[in-house]
């Protein structure tokens, strides 16, 4: 990876956020519902006052000088003031973030976990009953409703069971002097050392987590035990095969390694959708995301949140394809990009 | 008594167990959002308002019962329609430790009423506070609220405002006081996990709030906790499953579930928000009065309340709900009489009946379809259109401009039970919340008269003849009010909820 | 791309390979017997009117959230129970089933048809067509799925129609990221370049040459999404941004029903189980399609 095709990757990302911030601009633009009034509800207020807030939302000026003023500002990573919040939009987004993230990258952890082995599975044991099994179960997580499958899950291990919590990312009293290195519990909980609190992170996030996770299992599950199949027929397994090394042996330390690549770059681009695709499941759980955020601005126009917001995972969506592309090419020299 | 019962037990348990510390009293409310920010004057949004209310305290405070109480006041007077004078009790402290002065509350109010007070901007809560015109000190322990014309509501609305620390929004700001905040409440903030949790601690030099409302002391439980919980179901399984002690929209279909559970109860109030159906007054069809008395007596309303409702909504014939000031309780009845229903509408020259809509939102899904279906089977054959709240917005609340549906169910909130909130939006012609597109010059001049009248039992007598008015023209069909429903555990002692939905737990306990 | 570009495509002779395949997607007899219940779940949907015991938008709140028939206060009359306005779920689903197949169908219909156009345009035609199509994908793909439909819905208001536009105009970069891939490979291949060389227009060789080459892998991706739009409209109910009553969609009715879930589980379970089948079957069917018509992802 020559440093000027790093350049070059990065130089892409400019049109894509550009167009991404013309459409969402745009689509907001057109869409009815006057933030000022949605705020006041059925409460009183007089039409000076509507002008008045209005105008200090900026919502007076014409439209096509609100997009130039939010580009110049958003290229200084100034977002505006989120509407209802009345605090930079920034700062309302980084704070939803670490919990968003965490969320995404357990339900992803959960996924790999339960993929692999059984697209190793499916492969070695290929058109056999174990492979068909491993499908079609595997097929289950993306058949189902992930909102129905959550509240499912809730009502058997939080209520009926009552073996874990509801919502929430961790009770407040076993939290309490926890310092936050990084903000993801399950990290912060360990660095200080407390067990308990960490036990009490981790069941918060299981139920959620897995109802995240779920529907990638079958796409990564498939992605293995394509990829396992293709390595398992070249001719290094078949000539470690000819060498008399025992099959178990060849696909477990020669197959496999290989194989995981085309799973884990599949797995690091589809993190974005996951990280993008998970209001519902923070609905369910009450889980303090930053995709729970972004669907109610939409609902209360708060334009300035869902702008920031959609950018950001626009560039996120672009700095995973990037890693995924140098993953592929770090692992598998034989690429070239 | 139970407090130290509680205490006695606590600490036998820790001795006799020899473990870690004390596990804290700790309440949770299941609460169905976050607040948007914990400066009290820089909202407009009554789940945060609830919020707040726990931390800062008010000039004045309602209890459960809407009745007004001397809170940070120690009492008030009506020196003339223009002018109320209020005596600031002495001795409060913020939770800072720093003494609470006249300073800070005529600070607290300018900061809301003047325009341009907050760093530039305007307080969105301004025009909750009418025509105040400024606010002086008249003594150590003394404040004035002038108005600028006679406004019987100040002492209903002032609930609704809360003192800040003057000291400290000079330290902070205005951006600094939407995430930390200082008030002289029952509580004080220790940590607000965004989207996630609100979490307070006892504040143990608390003066103990309003003389009206014992006990008058410190709050009761150690922590509160309000835990958000958007959906509805989740919300039932916390409280039912004993992670939250208190749940708030409780739906009516769960009622028997939260009752029938051992160590969960049902705690009902009658609520504040007015539901009804408006009527296109300017389309074609429904500028015939007939038309919408045939409405009015397709729909059975009793048995919506009865099967949908759980048995928990009061029905209204005019806008007001039962408990308001000024209700007229004698106001003819528009019965459910579906043969009268087609007759009207072929008196009105629809002898096949009529094809029109019913735009509503999410959350009224189902009594928009059980309505749908009444009015079809009298002969108004209705489409039910689900809408998000925000688009419905511009299309039904045009104040003045022509409205481009058939039929809107909608509602209106009116936590001060106060008529003039609730009647002059919904109401007056070309108001906010006048979807109806209703215009009467006689109701108009009834209602600014009433607005302004300043003796009570002349004012409810105009505001009885204005329902009488619109009970007539029905504009709108009149619905219910429904109660709000609240879940709670068994545990649960010292609270119970009230109609302006504020959940203030300074007296609530836990055994 | 990278994998569908080192790849050689099938040869031309495309009649007898594709009984070849299947015959091979008919001997997996899980993918075959789930391609027969995808069929079933069709004809009830076709024939709803007269399989349906009840009118399925008939309310009658005294059956409000009456259980199944075999529980206590349920009756054989309304076999699966009532939903909160007392109509027979059992004739929701039947109804129901016309819609969540439409709204499928509808969506990847559309989106497969522009991704098609596209992709064969930005493939073949390369140049500054590609770069335009290609940066369009790239920004679209930019936004998360569901968040873009929710805003689209919002600036177009509810409606069936909506529902299928805010789907499409997302899904069409997915079959027309995997046309491009395979136009880009195919357009170099002899029988092409003999057509281009025999003076055919680029219509022509977009449409008669390349086009029917690449059609089982477009197939395929249709299937295995049309799977995925079924369960987004879902959560579009889920969002209160669905299908606008009294129509029930098997999202509607999950969605809606979930409220009940803990103390009328019916409500939103059996359509609940009836998407799981569908999207179940259609899945195991279309990866069978997969490995029978685009073999080399498996071999």
């Amino acid at each position: 990876m020559s440093l000027t095709r790093l350049l070059e990757r990065l130089f892409q990302l400019v049109p894509v956020l550009l167009g991404v911030s013309v459409i969402v601009f745009v689509m907001m633009a057109l869409t009815p519902g006057d933030p000022v009034q949605i705020m006041i509800g059925d409460q009183n207020v007089s039409p000076e006052q509507v002008e008045q807030m209005r105008r200090d939302l900026g919502l007076d000026r014409p439209v096509h000088e609100r997009f130039f003023v939010f580009l110049g500002n958003a290229v200084q990573f100034d977002f505006g003031q989120s509407f209802y919040h009345r605090r930079p939009v920034a700062d309302v987004i980084i704070e939803r973030l670490p919990a968003t993230i965490e969320l995404t990258v357990v339900a992803m952890l959960i996924a790999l976990v339960t993929a692999i082995p059984l697209g190793v599975l499916a492969a070695v044991k290929k058109n056999s009953f174990p492979d068909r099994i491993a499908t079609v179960g595997s097929l289950l997580g993306v058949s189902l409703p992930g909102f129905w499958f959550g509240i499912l899950l809730l009502m058997l291990f939080a209520v009926h069971l009552n073996l874990l919590p509801v919502a929430g990312r961790i009770n407040f009293g076993v939290s309490q002097g926890i310092t936050p290195y990084t903000h993801f519990l399950l990290i912060d909980t360990l660095l200080n050392g407390r067990l308990d609190a960490f036990r009490n992170a981790l069941a918060h996030i299981i139920l959620p987590a897995i109802t995240l996770g779920l529907p990638m299992t079958a796409i990564l599950m498939r992605v293995t035990r394509t990829s396992m199949l293709e390595v398992m027929r070249q001719d290094y397994v078949t000539f470690a095969e000819a060498k008399g090394l025992s099959r178990t042996r060849v696909i477990f330390r020669h197959a496999l390694k290989n194989a995981l690549i085309p799973t884990v770059s599949v797995a690091a681009i589809e993190t974005g959708s996951l990280l993008g695709g998970n209001m519902i499941v923070e609905t369910v759980f009450g889980w303090p995301g930053l995709g729970r955020l972004v669907v109610e601005s939409i609902f209360v126009r708060n334009y300035p949140l869902v702008q920031a917001a959609v950018l950001f995972y626009a560039v996120v969506y672009v700095m995973l394809n990037f890693f995924a592309d140098i993953l592929y090419t770090v692992l598998n020299p034989r690429v070239k990009l | 008594m139970i407090r130290i019962h509680r205490i006695l037990l606590a600490s036998a348990v820790a001795l006799g167990t020899g473990g870690p510390a004390v596990q804290a009293q700790e309440l949770i409310v299941g609460f169905s959002r976050d607040a948007d920010t914990l400066d009290p004057a820089n909202h407009r949004n009554r789940e945060t308002e609830t919020i707040i209310r726990n931390l800062y305290d008010g000039i004045l405070t309602r209890d459960s019962e809407m009745n007004i109480h001397p809170e940070i006041a120690e009492s008030y007077t009506q020196v003339s329609p223009t002018v109320y004078e209020f005596k600031i009790r002495q001795g409060i402290r913020f939770h800072d430790g720093s003494e609470m002065t006249v300073e800070d509350v005529k600070f607290s109010l300018d900061r809301i009423t003047v325009e341009g007070a907050m760093e530039g901007q305007t307080s969105p809560r301004r025009d909750l506070m009418g025509p105040v015109a400024s606010v002086e000190i008249v003594g150590e322990d003394t404040i004035r609220v002038n108005l600028s014309e006679p406004w019987p509501l100040l002492p209903a609305m002032l609930p609704n405002q809360q003192v800040v620390s003057k000291a400290h929004v000079e330290a902070v700001g205005s951006d600094g006081m939407a995430t930390q905040p200082m008030g002289t409440g029952p509580f004080r903030l220790i940590d607000w996990r965004r989207g996630d949790s609100v979490i307070m601690e006892r504040f143990d030099d608390y003066y103990g709030g309003a003389d009206g409302i014992p006990p008058v002391e410190a709050a009761c439980v150690e922590r509160v906790i309000f835990q958000v919980i958007p959906e509805s179901a989740s919300r039932v399984a916390a409280l039912l499953s004993g992670d939250v002690h208190i749940i708030n929209e409780l739906p009516p279909h769960s009622i028997n579930q939260v009752a029938n559970n051992p160590g969960t109860e049902v705690m009902t109030v009658n609520g504040t928000r007015s539901f009804f159906i408006a009527m296109n007054n300017e389309s074609e069809i429904f500028s015939d009065l007939r038309v919408r008395q045939a409405v009015a007596h397709a729909i059975d309303r009793d048995l919506i309340i009865d099967r949908i409702l759980g048995g928990n909504a009061a029905r209204i014939e005019g806008i007001l709900s039962p408990d308001a000031f000024g209700k007229n309780q004698d106001l003819p009845v528009y019965e459910y009489d579906p043969e009268r229903a087609r007759a009207l509408l072929a008196e009105a020259g629809y002898p096949d009946g009529i094809d029109v809509t019913i735009d509503t939102d999410g959350p009224q899904r189902d009594t928009a379809e059980a309505i749908a279906a009444l009015l079809t089977n009298a002969g108004i054959r209705t489409q039910v259109v689900i809408g998000e709240g925000a688009m419905l917005t511009p299309k039904w609340r045009t104040e003045g401009a022509p409205k481009s549906g058939d039929m809107y169910l909608s509602s209106w909130g009116n936590g001060s039970l106060d008529p003039y909130d609730i009647f002059v939006p919904t109401h007056r012609s070309h108001d906010r919340g006048n979807s109806a597109g209703y215009a009467n010059p006689e109701l108009d001049a009834l209602l600014d008269a009433a607005g302004i009248e300043v003796d009570r039992e002349r004012r409810a007598e105009m505001y009885r003849e204005a329902e009488a008015i619109v009970n007539a023209d029905l504009p709108y069909v009149y619905l219910w009010v429904p109660q709000d429903i609240y879940g709670v555990s068994s545990r649960l002692s010292g609270w119970s909820p009230s109609p302006d939905s504020r959940i203030n737990l300074h007296d609530a306990c836990l055994d | 791309m990278s994998v569908a570009e080192q790849i050689p495509a099938p040869a031309p002779v495309a009649d007898s390979i594709f009984r070849r395949n299947l015959r091979t997607f008919m001997e997996n007899r899980l993918a075959f017997g789930s391609a027969i219940m995808v069929l079933l779940f069709v004809l009830m949907a076709i024939f709803a009117p007269l399989i349906a015991p009840h009118d399925p938008y008939a309310t009658d709140l005294f059956r409000r959230l009456q259980p199944p028939a075999w529980m206590e206060g349920g009756d054989w009359a309304f076999p699966l129970g009532c939903d909160a306005l007392g109509r027979d779920i059992l004739s929701r689903i039947i109804y129901g089933a016309r819609i969540s197949i439409f709204i499928g169908a509808a969506v990847i219909l559309v989106a497969t048809t522009i991704g098609i156009l596209a992709g064969l345009a930005a493939g073949y035609l390369r140049g500054w067509v590609d770069v335009v199509i290609s940066r369009l994908v790239d920004i679209l793909l930019g936004f998360p799925y569901l968040i873009f439909a929710i805003g689209l819905m919002a600036m177009m208001g509810p409606g069936l129609s909506n529902i299928i536009l805010a789907l499409a105009y997302k899904e069409w970069v997915i079959p027309c990221r995997v046309v491009r891939g395979e136009t880009l490979v195919t357009r170099e291949l002899e029988y092409v370049e003999a057509a281009r060389a025999l003076g055919a227009s680029r219509w022509h060789i977009m449409r008669k040459e390349i086009l029917p080459n690449i059609l089982s892998p477009v197939i395929v991706v249709a299937t295995i999404r049309m799977a995925h739009v079924i369960i987004l409209e879902a959560s579009l109910s889920f969002l209160g941004l669905g299908v606008q009553p009294p129509t029930a969609s098997w999202g509607a009715m999950v969605a809606d029903g979930r409220a009940f879930i803990l103390e009328s589980w019916w409500v939103s379970t059996f359509p609940g189980v009836a998407i799981l089948l569908l999207v179940l079957a259609i899945n195991v069917a279309s990866q069978g399609l997969r490995d029978a018509f685009d073999p080399r992802f498996t071999e």
